[in-house]
């Protein structure tokens, strides 16, 4: 019998396995790189022991961040209150709330409940490696708000993650800081609008026109050089 | 392009020194050579063997293929885990999360307390550092330094012993308020050396109560010198009024602490300790030093004199004859003439002091010759002064009491290990033996902790209310950082004020609820006596850790002259060829056996770690027929010598005999010590396990991980005649034995010629006057016809700024010479600071260390001349001096090179450099290539091998199990770490950082004061921020090792504060230079060479100061 297939036909398979290989791979690397989000963990939202509403303690009482987060401008780290901060107005407020109980279990003395006088375990959210020391104070004070990385945390009933905080994200802010920054005192106001700062008058004269600036943009940079604010772009500026 | 190549120029005949760091060196031996040229020694960077392999590299892609393959079927690790934020319930007060807090306390110990400044996060201590308010301005020693690991030890004692059993504390405490009861009973109480007012205030107050009670203090290297100074006093030497000291065998940089040094360092700089002066040589003081072993201080002295230990009576004895205007005519007629001379022309300014340890009568000696100097009183380098302890008993005292039943029940505060370090004769042990209870406290399951009926573990002083005196007297203040980690631990004073009371409740830690603890309460009451009970009064002494103005009264000076003739006839005698019993640079006397950083800190001169070795001197060596068994002769070209290299080292067994005794150690050769001498630490051999690699037995459960099968006991030839030298009966004897040693000396050796550079404030025949010798520093060595390098890397970036762009700092350190002693303060310090894990003996061995900061010592020595000025030879060769031989330390860390030469090989950027001049290390980026260690000429950079924080390297072979090693996470130890520093793993490369960690902390604290500014204008964008408000104020950032650094030597700051920085002073000076200039590598550490102040009239000054001048 003649030969259907002539010789070169016997690395054909090969050659097409390959080929199919290659493509595929590369359709999963394109993928993964140009459709997935930069971590996987933006819109993360565990719930909580206690389902704690940032909405109803923020916007609707007004609580400032710090009341809480009391050593954020202090401390690299933005603690998590401690029970007893709860404590001080739940005692009295919300004393039926069953959403509560996990607290009163640890804080009222009365209820001989085991738990009492242990930490409540909030799932913790926000979360970078081991090797990355970043300090809340130190942007807190240069006027990089709350809301630059957590996002409207006042309005979330539940908290979740915002944005991806992964290193490309943290140096593009460190690039380009005039985008993020704003005047010390709105540091804690979520709600700061920079149209509506320079648009503001005091003693009859706009934020804009003080500072002599006329668009956003203008405000970030002008604040920038005021403030000689030059974010590091160093490794040791964040692993150490 | 190729290497450049140079024509070093000819050498003068008469300009030649020969510097060396180890024997091998001197000889120029294949080994050394191998680690010059390598990283590390042949082999350690490979898998050795099948079974050290724990994956070769074809097993290893087996399994990573068997994996990938796998992980398409299970997708197991695409969740995030989740972890939990656990607040305080109730926060206490100034806890700050994330931040440190910073409390004042001491370390109380023998020769006046160590005040410290303690830091702390979130109530946990991980570093101390010197108390800077303290008006005695001293800094902290390389043992405190390391007494905090003590705390978190994982070997560390945690349960009451009964007999050696584990017992428990009610059964203890049974036990204990029976004997509180008992009024009449016979109770010795053993404390240490060290002053706590409180404690003496209570002993009166027991010594009332138990009326029978006797009261000893024991300490195993406390010497003599308390018998001479008069009964319940002492001697302070006050350095800042002393212009000449003679020493007489006394360590008093380091291990003899006779009174503050910060003083003395101050004024070995010829610019004044702030490098604000003309170099002057007048403002230098000037040491003579009288001694047998080389010890650190010796390195320091101007004029050094090696006298076997029995002859140092006879050397005082002929300082004082000289005094009376006799001449003499021992051996070292000449040197201690035209010393004397010298002592004399600067009377009251000029002081001798002596070695605790020396023999009794130096010290009645010393006395006489002080008197006559016009050395003590008021405004006088000597100051007598009463100690709160008063007359306490010694260990003599004790042993006879106890054997006689004078004492019946022992309870043991000392921080020393009688039963193991007691004069052998007193055969303590059995004494003990004999109490019907003996109840022993301390921090260790020591070899007196087994003997003892009851052994508790004491409280840390980082857990226990107390207070101490420091050398001076200055009252200072020990308070807690910490409750007690385990429960069963009792302080001292905690059981001395429960003894007192009629229940004996032993009340610990906090005590009673709703009451003060009773140790706190006691210490209350001795600060109301001294200062008033307001309560002011007592938070000044917490905030600042001391009570200003406090100091000892003064004392009698009463030479005794019978005392003396007792002590001249008792006065051990010497031998051909004596031994010596040294104090410890790691282990002092044997009490910190167990802890990490001391054991693997090399020692400072022999440079062995985790092991004591007998040093001889080369010439007794030749003598004894020794020197080429420690030494095995080779060819030059061969390739690996006779004894192995790096892990492979041994050191030959000899014997020592003394009387009827005898103990094998391994021997290496010491220079600079001297002739017929052996030198061997006291402190290690305290217990053996199945991994001995002698086979020792002995001693088990009395030390941990870290101290097992550790050196050598010498103590069994020490006796009360013969505590500090004894001649031997015999010459010391071969054994063909050998045993391992781990020495680091010859690790990280450099390229090139003077590093460690020198000059003398004596003129010169060549190189001219002081003022010249200053001039020339820049250009000795290499670099004294190198022209450097120029990098062809821009120090640019695109657009043609500079890399070094910050205009608010510019980070630099100068480290001066002349005040280095080389202790290893700053070694250990640095471990504290920078989560630097301990590799153990076997992988030290291999060069494998991580120590940031590595400790070179050199030694360097002139050819002798005769006196006619011709070289003396022997067998053709040149004879160097060995009587002057100069040794300088030099401590070296990464330099942070502005032109880097480590940045440019690294393939993945992980080592880069920061715009304000730190070369940086990303852990987290770098993949181990190991290129850029290979390119560093200063051999700066580390390299984990192995997860030496996971993984034990203690437990044998562990590190080779891979996955199924015994780990170590969550052990006691891991509480100590710094939380601001990351802890490094397996294949990533370290390195010195300039403690980034705290640079980051001041500049962003420094920045909050924008916040402030903001919030005192009313608005925040009214105002300009600026240099002013953002640079951090003039020194006021501190690394760790320069914190520690009693010296003063290093110096570290801010470039772009100019002249009002102590740094930039000192850079400023014309003793700084670079190392290893030539290569252009632009360090931004730099170093101030030595100055040694030579008396021009003594035998062989112009040999001194001129270890590196004459080198090309």
């Amino acid at each position: 019998m003649a030969n259907i297939f002539p010789r070169w036909t016997n690395f054909l398979p090969f050659k097409i396995a390959i080929c199919a290989g290659a493509l595929g791979v590369g359709v999963v690397a394109g993928f993964t790189y140009y459709a997935t989000p930069k971590t996987l963990v933006v819109g993360y939202q565990p719930s909580q022991p206690i389902p704690f509403s940032h909405r109803i303690h923020v916007e609707q009482l007004g609580l400032d961040c710090r009341y809480c987060h009391s050593f954020a401008d202090v401390s690299g780290h933005s603690n998590v209150p401690t029970s007893n901060t709860c404590w001080n107005c739940h005692q009295h407020v919300q004393t039926d709330s069953p959403k509560l109980q996990p607290l009163r279990n640890r804080m009222d003395p009365l209820l001989k409940h085991p738990d009492f006088g242990k930490p409540v375990e909030w799932v913790r959210i926000h979360k970078t490696p081991d090797y990355v020391y970043f300090n809340h104070s130190a942007h807190l004070n240069r006027g990089i708000s709350c809301q630059s990385c957590h996002g409207r945390v006042d309005q979330m009933e539940v908290v979740y993650q915002h944005e991806n905080l992964s290193m490309g994200w943290c140096l593009e802010c460190h690039r380009a800081p005039e985008d993020h920054l704003r005047p010390l005192e709105e540091v804690y106001n979520l709600e700061y609008d920079p149209e509506k700062y320079l648009a503001k008058k005091v003693d009859g004269v706009t934020n804009a026109e003080r500072l002599g600036v006329t668009t956003t943009k203008d405000l970030g940079l002008k604040l920038k050089e005021l403030w000689e604010i030059q974010p590091r772009e160093s490794c040791a500026t964040c692993h150490h | 392009m190729s290497k450049r190549i140079w024509q070093h120029p000819d050498i003068p005949a008469d300009e030649n020194t020969v510097a060396w760091r180890s024997v091998g060196q001197l000889e120029n031996t294949a080994d050394f050579r191998n680690w010059l040229e390598r990283e590390f020694p042949q082999g350690a960077a490979e898998m050795a063997d099948e079974s050290e392999a724990e994956t070769s590299r074809r097993s290893f892609l087996k399994l990573m293929g068997a994996s990938t393959a796998l992980a398409g079927f299970g997708m197991a690790a695409c969740r995030r885990p989740e972890s939990y934020i656990l607040p305080y319930a109730n926060a206490p007060e100034w806890v700050i999360p994330g931040k440190a807090t910073y409390y004042a306390t001491s370390f109380p110990r023998a020769g006046g307390a160590t005040p410290l400044v303690v830091t702390s996060f979130e109530g946990r201590p991980t570093k101390l550092a010197p108390n800077p308010s303290h008006p005695e301005k001293g800094g902290t020693d390389a043992f405190t330094q390391a007494s905090i690991l003590d705390l978190y030890s994982p070997s560390r004692s945690r349960r009451v012993l009964k007999g050696g059993k584990p017992s428990s504390r009610a059964e203890f405490e049974k036990a204990f308020s029976a004997l509180a009861a008992d009024k009449g009973a016979k109770i010795g109480f053993v404390f240490g050396r060290d002053d706590s007012p409180t404690r003496s205030r209570l002993v009166k107050e027991l010594g009332s109560k138990f009326t029978s009670a006797k009261f000893y203090a024991y300490e195993a290297l406390e010497g003599e010198a308390y018998k001479a100074a008069g009964s319940g006093q002492s001697q302070v030497v006050d350095f800042s009024k002393a212009d000449r000291i003679l020493s007489l065998d006394c360590d008093f940089t380091e291990l003899d602490r006779v009174g503050p040094t910060s003083a003395f360092f101050d004024r070995r700089k010829p610019e004044g300790g702030d490098y604000k002066n003309k170099p002057k040589a007048e403002g230098m003081n000037r040491l003579y030093q009288v001694e047998s072993v080389f010890s650190l201080t010796g390195g320091m002295a101007d004029h050094r004199l090696r006298v076997k230990p029995s002859e140092l009576v006879a050397v005082a004895q002929e300082v004082l004859k000289v005094l009376g205007g006799g001449t003499s005519s021992a051996r070292y007629a000449d040197w201690v003439g035209t010393m004397v001379k010298d002592l004399e022309a600067n009377r009251g300014k000029a002081v001798v002091v002596v070695g605790p340890r020396a023999p009794e009568a130096v010290h009645h000696l010393a006395a006489e010759i002080n008197a006559k100097l016009d050395a003590v009183g008021e405004g006088k380098p000597l100051q007598i002064v009463k100690t709160d302890a008063g007359e306490l008993g010694d260990i003599v005292a004790l042993q006879k009491d106890l054997q006689s039943g004078a004492v019946e029940h022992v309870i043991l505060f000392t921080p020393s290990n009688p039963v193991y370090d007691a004069p052998s004769d007193l055969k303590f042990g059995e004494a003990l033996a004999k109490a019907k209870i003996s109840i022993h406290f301390g921090l260790r399951t020591d070899a007196t902790a087994h003997a003892a009926t009851w052994h508790v573990p004491v409280a840390h002083y980082l857990e226990s209310w107390s207070d101490a005196r420091t050398a001076t007297g200055v009252y200072t203040i020990v308070q807690p950082m910490i409750l007690p980690l385990y429960a069963d631990c009792a302080s001292e004073l905690e059981v001395l004020t429960a003894l007192l009371s009629d229940e004996g409740t032993l009340l610990t830690g906090e005590g009673e609820e709703e009451a003060p603890s009773p140790a706190y309460t006691a210490v209350r009451t001795t600060f109301s006596d001294l200062a008033g009970d307001s309560d002011e009064a007592w938070k000044t002494l917490l905030r600042e850790g001391f009570l200003a103005d406090s100091k000892y009264e003064a004392g009698e000076f009463a030479p005794d002259a019978s005392a003396k003739n007792k002590a001249l006839q008792n006065a051990p005698k010497g031998g051909e060829i004596e031994v010596i019993f040294a104090t410890d640079g790691s282990v002092y006397d044997g009490r910190w056996i167990d802890n990490g950083w001391l054991q693997e800190a090399p020692d400072p001169i022999s440079k062995v770690s985790w092991d004591n070795v007998a040093l001889i001197a080369p010439k007794t060596a030749k003598e004894l027929g020794l020197y080429e068994e420690i030494v095995p002769l080779e060819t030059p070209t061969a390739a690996v010598p006779p004894d192995g290299e790096g892990e492979h080292r041994t050191g030959k067994l000899i014997s020592l005999k003394v009387g009827e005794t005898t103990v094998e150690v391994p021997v290496q050769i010491g220079f600079g010590q001297a002739e017929g001498t052996v030198i061997v630490s006291l402190g290690y051999g305290q217990g053996f396990n199945a991994e001995d690699e002698l086979g020792r037995t002995g001693g088990e459960g009395h030390v941990g991980l870290v101290g097992v099968n550790s050196g050598f006991n010498v103590y069994p030839l020490r006796s009360t005649k013969n505590g500090y030298f004894a001649a031997l009966a015999a010459a010391p004897a071969k054994t063909g034995k050998e045993y391992s040693l781990a020495a680091v000396q010859e690790h990280h050796s450099m390229y090139g010629r003077a590093l460690a550079r020198e000059v003398s404030t004596a003129p010169d025949k060549k190189k001219g006057d002081f003022d010249k010798q200053l001039a020339k520093v820049k250009k000795q060595g290499m670099d004294s016809h190198m022209p450097p390098n120029v990098s062809l890397y821009k120090q640019e970036d695109r657009d043609g700024n500079s890399l070094l762009s910050d205009k608010l700092h510019q980070w630099a350190m100068a480290i001066d010479l002349s005040a280095c002693t080389g202790c290893n303060a700053c070694l250990v310090a640095c471990q504290a600071e920078n989560n630097i894990p301990i590799v153990g003996k076997e992988q030290l061995a291999k060069g494998r260390e991580m120590h940031w900061i590595r400790m070179d010592r050199y030694f360097a020595a002139q050819p002798l001349k005769d006196k006619e000025g011709n070289y003396v030879e022997e067998n053709g060769e040149k004879v160097y001096d060995e009587e002057n031989l100069a040794m300088i330390p030099q401590p070296v860390a990464c330099v942070q090179c502005e032109s880097a030469p480590c940045e440019t090989v690294c393939p993945v950027n992980a080592t880069v450099h920061t715009e304000d001049g730190l070369n940086a290390m990303a852990y987290n980026r770098c993949i181990g290539t190991r290129y850029c260690a290979n390119n560093c000429p200063y051999k700066a950079r580390r390299f984990n091998f192995f997860d030496y924080n996971k993984r034990n390297p203690l437990v044998a072979h562990n590190l080779y199990r891979g996955p199924l090693g015994e780990k170590q996470v969550g052990t006691s130890a891991h509480l100590q770490r710094n939380p601001n520093v990351s802890v490094r793993m397996r294949g990533v490369m370290e390195k010195c950082t300039y403690c980034v960690q705290r640079l980051k902390d001041a500049k962003i604290r420094q920045k909050r004061g924008q916040k402030q500014a903001a919030l005192a204008s009313g608005d925040s964008t009214s105002e300009a921020i600026g240099v002013k408000q953002l640079r951090i104020p003039v020194d006021s950032v501190k690394v760790a090792c320069q914190e520690a650094c009693s010296a003063g030597a290093i110096t570290f700051g801010n470039m772009l504060d100019g002249d009002d920085s102590r740094m930039m002073r000192a850079k400023g000076i014309e003793r700084n230079y670079d190392l290893l200039q030539y290569i252009g590598t632009l360090p931004r550490t730099s170093y101030l060479a030595r100055v040694k102040n030579p008396n021009a009239d003594m035998p062989g000054a112009e040999l001194i100061g001129k270890a590196t001048i004459n080198m090309h």
